[in-house]
């Protein structure tokens, strides 16, 4: 199981899995509002105990407890192979974005042409990224120079 | 449970009042899953066939298939009777119109996910501004 830190990055390896296992793969997505009054399963949620110290100080306790946030879980999972691949988020501004990723995915599922920018031939730039990273800038500049990888490294310019 | 499928229209209705009522309960989930239609009309026979020939058939199908989405409450085991299920088979040619709408109600269904509101964050304003800076991020790459 793997959870990736972002949600572009989920799409390009739950696109891979995708691409490999069209008939298996499923993606599932998970909106929960953790219930405040019960245990939670998972440390994350759980909130930070109240030391002695920090009770003391209202105002310390008050910025120490946040309000529990809903959470929202993207997972790639075929069952075939066992292979895994997670995004979690809990802003609200990214679920737009993530469905439109899902869309996408579908596409793929349902064996439809790729829109015109999605990442159908991220799978050979996937092998130059090694190199690139030995030596970065001839590496960007080769990538750059492959058509279908422009998409991919602009959005990581972005950033 | 081939059958029972609702239409599209039906699990929007459906979906939204799936999401309402997690909201006025406080707490809850809702699980949403898409996955290549592999049961159903034309499949369970010729499949298998294709199946024997070529182990990679299911790469690059003749014609573009249906996906199935579902939708649950994630009730199970001892909570089975309160366990809520939607499925809807969208066709290839919808897929777009589907994700469309998907995307509308999937935004308003899902209220208690952190918001970009600066107004209600003034507290700390660390906090604030990590918001507010990954918002813009977001609003950049959309």
């Amino acid at each position: 199981m793997v959870n990736l830190p972002t949600s572009q990055e989920w799409l390009e390896q739950s696109s891979q899995l995708l691409q490999a296992r069209p008939t298996t793969t499923r993606i599932t997505t998970k909106y929960t509002i953790p219930n405040p009054t019960a245990k939670s399963k998972s440390k994350k949620q759980r909130r930070p105990p109240v030391t002695a110290a920090a009770s003391s100080d209202p105002s310390y306790s008050a910025a120490a407890l946040p309000p529990l946030r809903a959470l929202l879980t993207l997972k790639t999972y075929d069952p075939d192979s066992g292979a895994c691949i997670k995004y979690q988020t809990d802003k609200a501004a990214e679920v737009g974005r993530l469905v439109a990723s899902l869309g996408r995915l579908g596409r793929s599922m349902a064996a439809m042409p790729a829109i015109e920018d999605a990442p159908v031939s991220d799978a050979p730039q996937a092998e130059e990224i090694p190199p690139s990273k030995a030596e970065p800038i001839e590496g960007k500049q080769q990538a750059q120079g492959g058509g279908g990888g422009a998409s991919k490294r602009k959005k990581k310019g972005k950033k | 449970m081939p059958g029972n499928h609702l239409s599209n229209d039906e699990f929007f209705t459906q979906l939204v009042g799936l999401f309402e009522s997690r909201q006025k309960k406080g707490h809850g989930s809702v699980l949403l899953t898409q996955k290549r239609l592999t049961q159903g009309e034309s499949s369970a026979t010729t499949s298998s066939a294709k199946a024997a020939d070529d182990p990679l058939w299911d790469l690059h199908p003749p014609h573009p298939v249906p996906i199935i989405i579902r939708a649950s409450n994630g009730k199970s085991k001892e909570r089975r009777p309160d366990k809520v299920k939607l499925s809807t088979v969208v066709q290839p040619g919808d897929l777009d119109a589907f994700y469309t709408r998907y995307a509308e109600v999937c935004k308003s269904g899902m209220q208690a996910l952190k918001k970009r509101d600066r107004s209600k964050r003034k507290k700390d304003k660390a906090k604030k501004k990590k918001a507010g800076g990954a918002g813009t991020d977001a609003e950049k790459k959309a």
